[in-house]
């Protein structure tokens, strides 16, 4: 299977193509105008795609559409364009993921048998094996319990139909909550191995408010016959958790620190930039507050090769940890 | 001089400039002068087309930075897999694209002449059979098409959807192609799944994700093929520090991924040394399978027994592993999440309650200096620190006087507050 003839990089995966298959499914079910051409390549290609690909199928360079007598258009294939046949390259990523202690999260049995018959001549992209995470935590979910297992599956099932559930949590204060929740979003975490369950839930006074679980904990589950009408908007509730302040820090490059904290910090939304007077770098870090200890543990872990310049509370909470190591042994 | 195109023939020629502007993105036009200004000129270009949601520019008096900026935890697919998504083809490649599966959907295989007649009547599109036949060979090796002899002829069929017996496997598939594309090694292949199933992931985030794996993706997959065939390989590798290219000979025996870190590097057996060693995947340019290894079983066997005295990715200078201890003190009634932390991310190490809120932690390793980051991240809490290295011992105190002096005795510094 890993032969050169299946490359990563294949005008088969092509953008160009998946705008112009999308556009053509639309002028099927419908014929577009010109300028939902332009809007449909603008919105699922590249900001300039719109520029090559619209002139390409309205001139009949492409010749995949034919003008209505109202001057619309419709699409000239024959067949439905999705599903779209896999190819090798693709089943090889599905076979090795039947190696993944969480394929069971997304599969009953029966189902992972069918995948394997289906997957039985293809050799896998990958062996899970061949991989180690050295740094990953200790205490991962447990993937393979048969009760977390059909957590998750009735948690997916929940999010689908947008489906309340009641949810017997174990809280990290050893209590038992009892609640309806809507499941909305699920979070993993590579470094921890969790999944978080991102949950809303409606109190007496109408107030909403979005609840993150740790799916392990959740003790049992219930469907309910309530429903949301539309989906909640996850990302504008988390945009209240935003830092008011970011996270101010100066990089020097002993050690190699910048390429260091460049590349740990390259998951959060930052800036950096130079500052020739003193040959440092000031790196701005945009976060969430929840997070806040995580980060703090982060910045930590580089010691001198990265000072905190702001905001005010995050310098008090590093001077406070260094004063008290100095007491410790200093 | 060519024209600009947004879609690019070598995504190599792209890889160091996506991870500049996402990894860095403090650089200026200058700071790539090994390419001519109109080539950072394109690619820049190109980049701000493909990531317009993410990037930024920042004016610094005449010098323009451009930069790539995201919370990888709000991104429900890798921005950064458009880049693979940029391949350029031709006029002919797109019209066959399209064509050829459509006229083969209703089942029946057909010659490579048939096909041809058959495209220009029905969709009224010219195509040369020698372009035909090439693109059909090279779908039946992407496994797109089948082909059979039938008589003298070879006949050609389109690669038969798939008519599932379980209930609900495609809504499951779904599920899982949305969630390893962002959980998986190669999640780029995942989001080419959900592209060509018309789906999106609504409901998988990733937290801590470090995007920029993704890039190096071309040189992991030679190295997996490596390590599945036990083979030799020859590595262009660039020096992280001072950039200097060389040609490693090595077996590869595994991946180590850091969680914490964003770095991903393969562990392999030097010949010259015979040693195990490790490179940063994004410091390998190229990599070229040679022939088997016959004492592949050997390294894995010495691999097998060195990792559990490896803290990270360093097997250090000497074959003795250096006893690293710390004592930690803590509230045990207010701070238990401090022995959970040691405990799940001590990496097997011991932990010995000294007295109460005082505990020992002890690992052995071959390079104790890998632990300091770790151990750092407890300032505050450290009554003690001994290494058998005695200049790891020495560094951290060194640290640790470092930061008294840059925290401590600067207190009335002012900090810096966004306005």
């Amino acid at each position: 299977m890993k032969t050169p003839e299946c490359s990563l990089f294949s005008e088969l995966y092509t953008c160009y193509y998946q705008v112009v298959a999308r556009i053509l499914k639309e002028a099927a079910d419908h014929p577009v105008t010109r300028r939902r051409i332009e809007d449909m390549a603008r919105e699922y290609g590249y900001d300039e795609s719109a520029l090559s690909i619209a002139p390409k199928l309205l001139s009949g360079d492409w010749p995949f559409l034919k003008q209505e007598p109202d001057g619309t258009y419709g699409s000239v294939l024959k067949h439905p364009l999705f599903p779209q046949p896999l190819t090798l390259l693709q089943k090889a990523w599905l076979k090795a993921l039947l190696g993944d202690p969480r394929i069971g999260l997304f599969f009953t049995d029966s189902q992972i048998m069918e995948l394997n018959r289906f997957l039985s001549d293809v050799t896998p992209l990958y062996r899970t094996e061949d991989f180690c995470l050295f740094d990953q935590y200790g205490d991962h979910d447990p993937f393979s319990s048969v009760m977390y297992r059909e957590h998750m599956h009735r948690i997916l099932a929940a999010m689908e139909e947008r489906r309340f559930l009641i949810v017997s949590y174990l809280s990290g204060k050893g209590n038992i909550l009892t609640h309806s929740w809507l499941p909305c979003r699920l979070e993993y975490g590579q470094r921890d191995g969790k999944f978080r369950l991102y949950a809303m839930s409606v109190r007496r006074s109408g107030k909403k408010r979005i609840d993150v679980l740790n799916l392990a904990r959740i003790l049992s589950l219930k469907e309910t016959e309530s429903f949301c009408p539309s989906p909640v908007d996850v990302d504008r509730c988390l945009d209240q958790a935003m830092c008011r302040q970011p996270l101010i820090l100066e990089i020097t490059t002993e050690r190699n620190g910048l390429e260091r904290a460049m590349l740990h910090f390259s998951c959060y939304q930052k800036q950096v930039e130079r500052v020739s007077e003193t040959g440092t770098y000031r790196c701005t870090i945009y976060y969430d507050v929840r997070w806040e200890t995580e980060l703090l543990i982060q910045v930590l872990s580089f010691g001198p090769v990265v000072k905190v310049l702001g905001p005010e509370s995050f310098v008090r909470q590093v001077r406070e940890r260094v004063k008290r190591q100095a007491e410790l042994f200093l | 001089m060519s024209e600009y195109k947004e879609l690019i023939r070598q995504f190599d020629k792209i890889r160091s400039y996506v991870r500049d502007f996402y990894v860095y993105g403090f650089k200026t036009r200058e700071d790539f002068h090994d390419k001519s200004g109109r080539t950072y000129d394109n690619h820049r270009r190109r980049m701000e087309s493909w990531f317009s949601d993410y990037i930024c520019t920042d004016q610094k008096g005449h010098k323009k930075f451009v930069f790539l900026t995201m919370d990888s935890g709000r991104m429900a697919v890798n921005p950064l897999y458009q880049a693979w998504k940029s391949k350029t083809f031709t006029d002919n490649d797109i019209l066959l694209r399209f064509f050829v599966p459509d006229l083969l959907a209703d089942g029946q295989p057909r010659s490579l002449e048939a096909i041809a007649d058959e495209i220009q009547d029905k969709y009224q599109c010219l195509l040369d059979t020698q372009t035909l036949r090439r693109k059909l060979t090279a779908w039946e090796k992407e496994g797109l098409i089948v082909r059979k002899k039938a008589g003298k002829q070879f006949l050609y069929s389109q690669a038969q959807p798939v008519s599932w017996s379980c209930p609900g496997m495609p809504k499951a598939l779904s599920l899982a192609a949305a969630f390893f594309q962002g959980a998986a090694p190669f999640g780029f292949i995942g989001s080419t799944i959900l592209d060509f199933w018309n789906e999106r992931n609504d409901w998988f985030r990733f937290r801590s994700d470090y995007l920029v794996h993704t890039l190096e993706d071309e040189i992991l997959l030679p190295l997996l093929t490596a390590i599945e065939q036990r083979s030799m390989i020859r590595m262009t590798v660039r020096g992280t520090k001072r950039h200097r290219i060389t040609s490693v000979c090595a077996t590869p025996l595994r991946i180590l991924t850091s969680t914490q870190t964003g770095r991903r590097y393969v562990c392999a057996m030097r010949p010259d040394s015979r040693r195990l060693a490790t490179f940063r995947l994004d410091s390998i340019e190229a990599v070229k399978i040679l022939g088997e290894d016959p004492c592949f079983e050997q390294h894995g066997k010495k691999l097998q027994d060195t990792l559990p005295y490896v803290w990270g990715v360093s097997f250090g200078s000497s074959q003795k592993p250096e006893k690293v201890s710390m004592e930690i003190v803590l509230d045990e009634k207010t701070e238990p999440y401090i022995l959970s932390r040691l405990e799940r991310e001590g990496r097997g190490g011991s932990l010995k309650r000294l007295e109460p809120g005082v505990y020992e932690y002890t690992r052995l390793c071959l390079d104790g200096a890998e632990l300091l980051p770790w151990v750092k991240t407890f300032t505050g809490r450290i009554r003690s620190f001994s290494c058998t290295n005695r200049s790891v011992s020495q560094r951290l105190l060194d640290d640790m006087n470092l930061m008294k002096s840059r925290y401590l005795s600067s207190e009335e510094e002012p900090v810096y507050e966004d306005s």
